[in-house]
């Protein structure tokens, strides 16, 4: 084609995109490529393997391989729209170095060996010592492994050792939903987004890390809606340049940020009276945990009065001493939340996630929604984002953390406890009554020597990355390759940081290589079926836990019998005939993941999550729980809880009902919780904030990402972002390589000063997706008390020339 | 990035982009065959001086070039009759350039067959600073003298994720000529005016197909150093 007509076709099919994107409301995919649409090209959905958006894809296969992706226009999620790590999700299937045998390290070598052996070495080294034994697993688990591993852990070892990579990303979120409303997840979805005036991003890069949900909020620009968006950070980014207001702030600033809207609303008198005395009662925390004292979370109750005066030191002024924000943003941020005209959505992730008081952040953020009553109507609702696909659905719903039970259910809670028994037909007792260790502390009595207290002897990791993305690397795991007594199992898709240590690697089967489900941040329950075969002898983590399963019960192990005598993981065909799901030939002899979600199912109605039948799923672009039977048989998905014209749960004439209340009397709570500062904070040897996170192209370790050319190209590996100020005093150049180094450890690192994001002076970014340079040897493994999660976002640094 | 001093932006895109250092372990392997979303066929322009080239008025080639087929000819290239007679295709360009930019033009170029070019899909010009390739050339057909732009690069804005409402601003980061990639509303827009054609951006482009176009100058200015053989 000649230069000029190419040029000029490429111009009218801009004018064509324009107006389709006009058309459909500004959805609207790219075309499809990679695959010629023919007679043995076969579409099917799918959601996307990254992000906790929950995007969905259309799956291209043709002749046993996945050549094509599209966005499915039929999801409700993303109606077609794919951000760039979508586009390519396929190629995650393709990298050259899949892992695709067994490996065990003989004498400091990995050597391949069979299933058989790799299933018996970890019989073996369970049946041995059953109690030192823990299970890591990740919001990257389909429903149906979370729930296995979990069955396996708590109801067959009797065991609680058992955690996720959730803990790192969201249990602040968690623990700012239990204090607040009593019960776990947003009350709101991604609706509100289309609906809301103001959108505040509370140290969310939305743009890099939510694309495709930034997107449809700026879309509404293009259709000539007004959408305000704030955002709240501590370094610019991609989100800042389509903001309407830039509030830069100091790290942990934001806790004096959200005081300052609560003194406002109330010397303004502009909170909502009618919905505070109906809907809400105020807490504080009791006595400051210490040695003696655990932190509880409950609480003591205070007066409407005694809240007041709390939140009357945060003045604008002291507010703006605190967090550096100006006095007058904040009292237009006030303004804003007294108005009840305007429909405000505040949006979060690791930024108020991620923070040594991560629980309190996240109580005051939806405490300034309560009391100004922008709660439970379209574009009214504080909502906190996931990073993984399915921390929602597997790791907090299935409550595959080392404190939970299914249902949002607690290992402390006996009559939880006895539920779960029932629910899992297993006898009375056998769930054990103290919860495990969390994933920190898991690690750490992992890399301790065992007889100096580390009491964790075999860890078996599934699809995680923990020796990337661990904060304070060398504390919290990398000594491990110098203790001969502990035993690393792996089971992963490619060589990553953490198979470098294990002593077992066991090759998955991934994404559509088997059937499965997650739950994205919207507590949308999504379904895709396997449609390739993974390469080799990759195999489902699912089957893998339940071949050990299967193989501890021929060695005899307490535990992986039922009440009846039967096998935990014991499977009929309708006729009483057993399917061996244990023996690999046999486990799609029926569909496990199916078997395993209606197991599941029962468990979740106690907190109102309820599911709808497997079956429904399959028929859906996902559904939004709690999914509720209609009369006429259909099933019904939920979007505003808590409010009567939505939740089936709220009674007639409540209007809002908050019926899982910690106070019991179907209010949520208010809680007042001081600005602190930081546990480490710069100081004249370590001058320098370090804050980490993603970028755009990579999803967390980039072990998927970084083998997908296009991504890799893109950016190619981690950097240091610094501020031209600094720099400048420093006499560094952009590019030039330099350590960034705490009392922790330290890396070397490029400098790029002015780039995709740009930290205020005193502070540097890092991402955290290259492997060739752990930025996790420099964090710090400091966490809030009552979610343990740590935080990844700051710490002190310095910056060192090299040479 | 206006104003960014062009020294080290160039350097850093050399450590971001350059063989050598360190590279990433494991290495991201290639898919071994094409999928959703690879480069490949689908690739627009995958060569721009393999375009059959017809007249254009636009670009006021007269009758007697319409032969010609525009090559990617490195940063410096006299006008092109002279380089074809200039050059001696003794390889020192294609031996200096640090990051094995320059490739020897297969034989669909006929008479450049052979000569210095850049695939800028494959491996894309970084702009040196020093320019070493036009340093060594002897024969003078790269001169420091003449402009440094080889072609210029245009976004399909039908196939660009940035304008699809999908955000990516990789070209505008990886670009090493300050200005020529500006983002407006988050979306790029290049400047044909600063863009010297290096191919940076065609090659980071991560769009499921790519979104970049560079065309090599098909008339490049400046006059031969010696009056080389008409081209017929
Ligand atoms: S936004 Fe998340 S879920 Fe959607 S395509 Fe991108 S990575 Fe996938």
């Amino acid at each position: 084609m000649n230069a000029v007509i190419d040029r000029r076709e490429f111009l009218k099919q801009t004018a064509l995109a324009t107006a389709t994107a006009a058309a459909a409301g500004g959805a609207f995919s790219l075309p499809v490529l990679g695959g010629q649409e023919g007679a043995s090209l076969k579409w099917n959905k799918a959601p996307c393997r990254f992000c906790g958006t929950g995007c969905h894809v259309m799956v291209g296969t043709e002749n046993g391989r996945v050549v094509a992706i599209q966005g499915d226009q039929k999801a409700d999620v993303n109606k077609g729209l794919l951000c760039v790590k979508g586009y390519h999700v396929g190629l995650a299937l393709y990298g050259r170095d899949r892992l695709t045998t067994p490996m065990l390290r003989k004498d400091g070598r990995l050597v391949p060996i069979s299933w058989d052996e790799a299933i018996n070495t970890i019989a073996i080294r369970i049946a041995a010592s059953p109690k030192t034994f823990a299970l890591y697993g990740s919001g990257q688990w389909t429903v149906g492994e979370g729930f296995a591993g979990n069955k396996f852990m708590k109801a067959g070892l009797g065991s609680n050792q058992i955690d996720g990579n959730p803990r790192l990303c969201m249990s602040s979120a968690v623990t700012g939903f239990l204090s607040t409303f009593g019960v776990d997840e947003p009350p709101g979805v991604y609706d509100d987004l289309d609906a809301c005036d103001v959108a505040i991003m509370w140290g969310n890069n939305m743009a890099e890390m939510h694309p495709v949900l930034f997107s449809r909020l700026v879309d509404r620009r293009s259709r000539g809606e007004k959408v305000t968006i704030i955002d709240f950070t501590t370094r610019r980014t991609r989100t800042s340049d389509l903001a309407d207001h830039l509030l830069l702030f100091k790290p942990h600033g934001d806790l004096a940020i959200a005081n300052g809207v609560a003194h406002l609303l109330i010397r303004n008198n502009s909170f909502d009276r009618a919905f505070v005395e109906k809907h809400c009662n105020f807490r504080q925390l009791g006595a400051k945990p210490d040695e003696k004292t655990p932190p509880d979370m409950l609480g003591v109750p205070m007066t409407f009065e005694e809240y007041a005066r709390a939140v009357e030191p945060y003045t604008p002024e002291k507010v703006e001493e605190l967090s550096g924000v100006p006095a007058d943003k904040i009292r237009m941020l006030g303004e804003m939340f007294g108005r009840r005209d305007l429909k405000i959505n505040s949006l979060w992730c690791m930024g108020m996630n991620q923070h040594t008081r991560g629980t309190a952040i996240n109580c005051l953020v939806h405490g300034i929604h309560l009391l100004s009553g922008h709660f439970g109507k379209p574009g009214d609702a504080a909502t906190s984002l996931t990073g993984q696909p399915s921390a929602c659905g597997t790791v907090r719903e299935v409550g595959t953390l080392c404190h939970l039970l299914p249902g949002g259910r607690l290992v402390a809670n006996a009559e939880h406890r006895k539920e779960a028994e029932e629910l899992w037909n297993v006898p009375e007792g056998r769930i054990a009554a103290k919860p495990g260790y969390h994933t920190i502390e898991m690690f750490k009595r992992f890399n301790t020597p065992t007889d100096q207290g580390g009491d964790i002897t075999t860890l078996w990791v599934q699809v995680t990355n923990p020796s990337q993305t661990l904060p304070n690397l060398q504390r919290n795991f990398l000594e491990k390759k110098s203790l001969g007594d502990k035993f690393l199992i792996v089971s992963d898709v490619y060589p990553t940081a953490t198979t470098e240590l294990a002593d077992l690697i066991l090759p998955s089967a991934m994404w559509v290589e088997k059937n499965g489900m997650y739950g994205n941040s919207e507590r949308r329950t999504q379904h895709w079926f396997k449609l390739v075969e993974p390469p080799g002898e990759a195999r489902d983590d699912c089957w893998q836990l339940i071949a050990v399963s299967h193989k501890l019960l021929e060695m005899g192990v307490d535990g992986m019998k039922g009440r009846d005598g039967k096998w935990i993981f014991h499977t009929a065909e309708k006729s009483g005939r057993e399917v061996p799901i244990w023996n690999w030939a046999h486990y799609y002899d029926v569909n496990v993941d199916e078997r395993l979600f209606e197991e599941y199912r029962p468990f979740t109605t106690k907190k109102h999550k309820n599911l709808a039948p497997y079956q429904e799923y399959v028929k859906a672009r996902g559904l939004r729980w709690p999914v509720v039977q209609q009369p006429d048989g259909s099933w019904r998905e939920t979007r505003w809880r808590f409010s009567e014209f939505d939740d089936p749960f709220v009674a007639k004439g409540r209007e809002f009902q908050f019926y899982h209340s910690v106070s019991k009397d179907d209010k949520a709570l208010i809680w007042f919780r001081p600005h602190e500062f930081p546990p480490e904070m710069p100081d004249k040897d370590y001058p320098f904030w370090l804050c980490t996170g993603r970028v755009l192209e990579h999803w967390h370790s980039g072990s998927m990402t970084r083998r997908i050319p296009q991504l890799h190209r893109a950016v190619p590996r981690a950097y240091v972002e610094m501020n031209r100020e600094d720099a400048d005093r420093l006499g560094i150049r952009n590019s030039e390589v330099v350590t960034v180094k705490s009392r922790r450890g330290q890396i070397d690192l490029p400098v790029w000063i002015g780039g995709r994001g740009d930290p205020k002076s005193g502070e540097v970014f890092v991402p955290f997706f290259d492997e060739t340079r752990l930025i996790n040897l420099v964090t710090l493994d400091e966490y809030d008390p009552y979610s343990r999660q740590p935080d990844y976002k700051k710490c002190a640094v310095t910056i060192v020339r090299k040479g | 990035m206006a104003g960014e001093p062009r020294p080290s932006r160039r350097d850093f895109l050399r450590g971001r982009l350059g063989r050598a250092g360190a590279e990433p372990h494991p290495r991201p392997e290639a898919p071994a065959a094409p999928s959703s979303g690879s480069h490949g066929a689908a690739a627009p322009g995958a060569l721009g001086g393999a375009l059959p080239a017809s007249p254009s008025p636009d670009r006021q080639v007269g009758p007697r070039r319409q032969v010609t087929l525009p090559v990617h000819r490195p940063p410096g290239a006299v006008h092109e009759a002279a380089f074809l007679a200039g050059c001696t295709r003794c390889n020192d360009c294609i031996t200096v350039c640090p990051v094995d930019a320059i490739v020897l033009a297969p034989a669909r170029f006929r008479h450049a067959a052979g000569t210095p070019m850049i695939d800028p899909y494959t491996s894309p010009c970084r702009m040196c600073t020093d320019i070493p390739c036009i340093a060594a050339c002897k024969p003078g057909v790269l001169r420091s003298d003449q402009p440094l732009k080889m072609g210029v690069a245009y976004i399909e804005r039908a196939a660009c994720l940035a304008y699809a409402g999908s955000f990516c601003t990789v070209c505008s980061e990886q670009c090493p000529v300050p200005g020529a990639i500006e983002l407006l509303s988050a979306r790029p827009h290049i400047r044909p005016d600063i863009c010297t054609g290096c191919g940076v951006c065609a090659y980071v482009c991560p769009a499921p197909s790519n979104a970049i176009v560079v065309m090599p100058l098909a008339d490049r200015a400046g006059a031969p150093s010696n009056a080389g053989p008409e081209l017929t």
